[in-house]
């Protein structure tokens, strides 16, 4: 009896199983009612000034009224619209890796103190309210929003900003170096002074340099856009203030280990923390590690639209945390994602889903020189190697030997053109005729060069040899497998040449050790550069960081006492790099950079199989106001150039 | 057979100390450490550390070091204060994080092992009995496919069938809106609908493993003399059934169940990410490939033990089960 027992229970587990099964459809009916209900009462248009669920908070006695959220009223910041006035309501929902994510949310909620404009060449006031700079360029006014808020209802002040810069930036608290922006350097010896930062009144501050620095408020935008901190939240952390020991508890306190990684953590990676007060449209509301990350609209966001209702209109941002890239696209194909940004190689899929998953598929260039191509590294230290490397008629040989056309219809499926790596149309730098430079296809021509570089023996195997008979291997290290349709076009083409090609592929932490140690001869990294002016990181060997110049940027940075010194064109770049950062007016800026450009012309030290291909921001059909054609740049800071605060969901 | 088993619970402690050194040093092997896997992860976003940061990172972290050192400090807190250290990806002590992966880890876990239980005894007995009929085909085609199809591409398969007929894929294991949810008859039925392509895809194979082991055993078991006796007896053919051969034939599956404590607790890894659930494979999986070495290397600890303990505990439930074994010990 005893087993007949056991075995009914089997039974029942069974059953039980079948029956979540047959519930299958069951909950997704009992789901639509409630969309219903979530609908704004709004009727009345215009008199509706904040969203209904902060003016449930004012009912309610929590809140203070709107007109004691915002600045004064002349010092409200309005934000246009793309399309259309909005209405409230609505997450904006998305995936994410998780924390180690963070970027991808925090660019696009990022508010600096200057924002670029929309076609990228200036920038313009954000959390700042204006400035005025004198004539030399060395002394900047920068003013604040009177009445504007901290995301806890704390003024925001003069005092925030004094307080991050001599306190956290100057003391270097968060784990970075003073930022290369607020140093100006003299025109005649190249020696760096640092700027000074005076407050001038609650909401008026100064930033004086020694000499003059024209392009100060554009590399404050990239470098420092947030030149700002919660001073109130900070006083109570830093060791500095409160001593090492109390700082060690409240680490512990947080969960965290080490104070200076603590530090960093709430004084660089703020966004992702719900206990730091925010000027962000959106105000984190749980610990980023949960499975759902939720952001809450800030009550005190200081932005409104034309007709003065206080933005953001969308009341959340919600984010799913997913295991694997492929869970975002199937997400977005079944709706559980709104806002979504894909790269090209899922243009197809998502083309052929966009009308049974009613989304949208928006593309935005980029400022890259070729979305397939490989970098010579300059520095490689094998010396037959680094000899070949820097001729450049070598780097012809790789750049005719290959079809760019095949490469592009199946590395890009198409989206590309078959060019040269080159400054794109439309972007700062760009070069008549570069696109067709060294772009035709012509194997026999590639031959007859690598004959002439001396590389005429061959190996048992029919691959070429160096004329000291050793062995000519090119190897390229990737820190990721995504580039293997390319890859193995690449080998194909190499092959044919008589040249060896190794592809090694290593986890992205090791390949970032290689970098740093030289051992990277070639890499498949495109250059992302939308004004060299700006950021020099991927055309001047200023720090180990671009393939390209390998150890050239040690030697930069190390003062010349490590790395190798760089000569020729590459040496030529950094004098006028120094140049740039001594100019005394945009023009000369401009000049110079377009020779720094012109010297990649010349060199093409990056070789581009395949033209640069847009970024696609996915939107589903209900969420409105996304502008389309923009740039997509790191610089820009991506999503975010697209003013998220005024994108909303039509009901 | 006490003292059979204090002798085991003492052996442990050696194999468990070994094992704790051998994992700590394996982590360490692979090139690069959790700065250089973060910094890259960083720099993919356009924020690039440079070297002097990174020394600075590696030396707060205590990662600049000697491996043997760091294994001391971390075997130390262990043993004195039951600190398993601080996972560097979470920014979390290693227990909280374990902690918060574990209710539904065990969740999906045992439901999974309950569905395994619950068609593979049943089948294999069927099978065994009903040998050679077409439902013994039918079931032993179905568990050989079973076995030979990997969990991964079949939670694929069911996922594109799902996301084609119902136009969700059931990622996760629970609906957006249930994620934060409060616990609820709904959030529970949300669960239960989310299960469904887990439990399959991950107790597959192992259903089809166990359809095997029992039918074998069971045929074994069907014509030994003690269940013809019974029969000549006339005792009904279920209670022979249920009485002699089944039994026997659990043995094998008996013993092998303390070997799945390690795996009630870890949950399946990459079918886990290819399912997007959140249980402790995917953190352990993630852990190794970020090193964050303090949660991999207690993972691999926690999970070198449970195995340890498992072997013990299916060889007390063998005991138990089995009169021959029983006997075996009280012989000594």
């Amino acid at each position: 009896m005893k087993r007949n027992k056991s075995f009914i229970l089997l039974l029942v587990i069974m059953a039980l199983v079948m029956a979540a099964c047959s519930n299958n459809a069951a909950p997704k009916e009992a789901e639509k009612p409630k969309d219903n209900t979530d609908k704004p009462v709004e009727t009345a248009q215009s008199d509706v000034k904040e969203a209904p669920m902060l003016t449930a908070l004012v009912t309610a006695g929590t809140l203070p009224k709107l007109e004691e959220r915002m600045p004064v009223q002349s010092d409200i910041m309005v934000q246009e619209v793309v399309d259309e006035i909005g209405t409230y309501g609505g997450d904006w929902k998305m995936p994410w890796t998780g924390p180690g994510d963070k970027w991808g949310v925090g660019m696009a909620t990022e508010e600096a103190l200057f924002r670029f404009n929309k076609t990228g060449d200036k920038v313009e006031p954000n959390v700042a309210k204006g400035y005025e700079v004198n004539d030399d360029s060395t002394v900047f006014t920068i003013h604040l929003r009177e009445g504007m808020k901290w995301s806890d209802g704390v003024p925001f002040t003069a005092d925030d900003v004094l307080f991050y810069w001599e306190h956290m930036l100057t003391k270097e608290t968060f784990g970075k170096k003073i930022y290369d922006a607020y140093y100006s350097v003299d025109p005649a010896t190249g020696n760096k002074a640092l700027a000074e930062v005076k407050k001038v009144n609650d909401y008026t501050f100064t930033v004086t340099h020694k000499y003059p620095n024209v392009q100060f408020l554009e590399r404050v935008a990239i470098d420092n856009k947030w030149f700002f901190a919660p001073a109130h939240f900070h006083k109570t952390i830093l060791p500095e203030l409160v001593g090492d020991a109390k700082t060690l508890e409240i680490t512990k306190q947080w969960g965290y280990e080490d104070p200076k990684v603590f530090l960093v953590e709430t004084g660089y990676y703020d966004w992702i923390h719900y206990q730091i007060p925010t000027i962000r449209a959106w105000v984190p509301k749980n610990d980023p590690n949960s499975d759902q990350f939720i952001y809450e609209r800030n009550p005190y966001y200081w932005k409104t639209d034309a007709e003065g209702k206080q933005l953001p209109y969308m009341d959340r941002i919600v984010m799913t945390k997913i295991q694997d890239p492929s869970q975002k696209l199937l997400g977005t194909l079944s709706g559980d994602y709104n806002l979504v940004t894909f790269d090209s190689k899922d243009f197809t899929v998502l083309k052929e889903n966009e009308k049974k998953g009613d989304f949208r598929v928006i593309p935005w260039t980029q400022p890259t020189w070729s979305s397939a191509g490989v970098q010579l590294n300059q520095t490689t230290p094998d010396p037959n190697l680094r000899k070949l490397f820097q001729d450049i008629r070598f780097r012809e040989a790789l750049s005719i030997g290959v079809d760019r056309v095949e490469i592009s219809e199946i590395v890009t499926n198409g989206l590309a053109d078959p060019i040269q790596a080159s400054v794109p149309e439309g972007v700062i730098g760009y070069q008549e005729g570069w696109a067709k430079q060294w772009a035709e296809y012509d194997p026999e021509r590639a031959n007859q060069i690598l004959d002439e570089l001396g590389l005429t023996k061959r190996d048992k195997n029919n691959f070429r040899i160096f004329a000291d008979g050793s062995d000519l291997t090119l190897d390229i290290v990737e820190g990721s497998p995504d580039n293997a349709a390319f890859l193995e076009l690449l080998k194909k083409y190499y092959e044919n040449l008589g040249l060896k090609l190794n592809v090694k592929v290593v986890d992205s932490g090791t390949q970032f050790d290689l970098k740093y140690a030289n051992k990277i001869p070639m890499h498949t990294e495109n250059i992302s550069v939308a004004n060299v002016a700006f950021r020099p990181d991927t055309l001047v060997p200023l720090r180990v960081i671009t393939p390209w110049f390998g150890h050239y940027g040690l030697y930069s940075s190390s003062g010349g006492k490590e790395g190798e010194k760089p000569e020729g064109d590459v040496a030529l770049i950094l004098q006028l790099w120094d140049k740039v950062k001594a100019s005394k007016s945009v023009d000369e800026i401009n000049q110079y950079s377009n020779e720094i450009v012109k010297l990649h012309m010349k060199n093409q030290w990056v070789i581009g199989y395949a033209g640069p291909t847009p970024v696609l921001i996915t939107a589903s059909n209900s969420v409105r106001n996304v502008p389309s054609n923009l740039v997509w740049a790191d610089e820009y800071r991506t999503l975010g150039h697209g003013h998220p605060s005024q994108f909303y969901i039509k009901q | 057979m006490l003292q059979y088993i204090i002798k085991r619970i003492l052996l442990v402690i050696p194999v468990v100390i070994l094992i704790s050194f051998v994992v700590f040093y394996i982590i360490q092997l692979p090139p690069g450490d959790y700065v250089s896997s973060y910094s890259a992860k960083m720099s993919a976003a356009g924020d690039v550390m440079t070297q002097a940061e990174m020394d600075e990172m590696r030396a707060n972290l205590g990662l600049d070091r000697p491996v043997y050192e760091q294994y001391f400090v971390w075997m130390k807190k262990i043993i004195l204060h039951g600190d398993f250290g601080f996972s560097f990806n979470f920014n979390k002590p290693v227990i909280d994080v374990v902690g918060q992966y574990m209710g539904l880890t065990i969740v999906v876990s045992l439901v999974t092992m309950l569905f395994q239980y619950a068609v593979a005894i049943p089948i294999g007995i069927y099978t065994a009995v009903k040998q050679y009929s077409a439902g013994d085909y039918f079931f032993s085609g179905l568990s050989f496919i079973g076995m030979a199809t990997p969990n991964f591409l079949l939670a694929i398969i069911l996922m594109y069938l799902s996301y084609t007929w119902f136009g969700d894929p059931l990622l996760g294991l629970f609906s957006n809106e249930y994620v934060n949810a409060p616990w609820s008859m709904e959030k529970v039925f949300d669960l239960m609908k989310h299960l469904i392509i887990p439990v399959i895809v991950i107790g597959l194979s192992s259903t089809a493993d166990l359809v095997r082991i029992m039918r074998g055993q069971m045929l074994d078991e069907l014509n030994k003399p003690n269940v013809v006796t019974a029969r000549a007896k006339g005792l009904s053919e279920w209670s022979i059934l249920w009485k002699y051969p089944t039994r026997a034939a659990l043995n094998p599956i008996v013993s092998t169940l303390g070997w799945s404590l390690s795996s009630i607790f870890t949950g399946a890894t990459i079918t886990a990410i290819v399912l997007n659930l959140p249980i402790q494979g995917p953190v352990m999986y993630n852990a190794l490939l970020g090193q964050d070495m303090y949660l991999a290397g207690s993972w691999l600890l926690f999970m070198a033990l449970l195995t340890v303990v498992g072997t013990l505990i299916s060889d007390i439930l063998l005991a138990w089960l089995d009169p021959k074994i029983r006997t075996e010990f009280r012989g000594n």
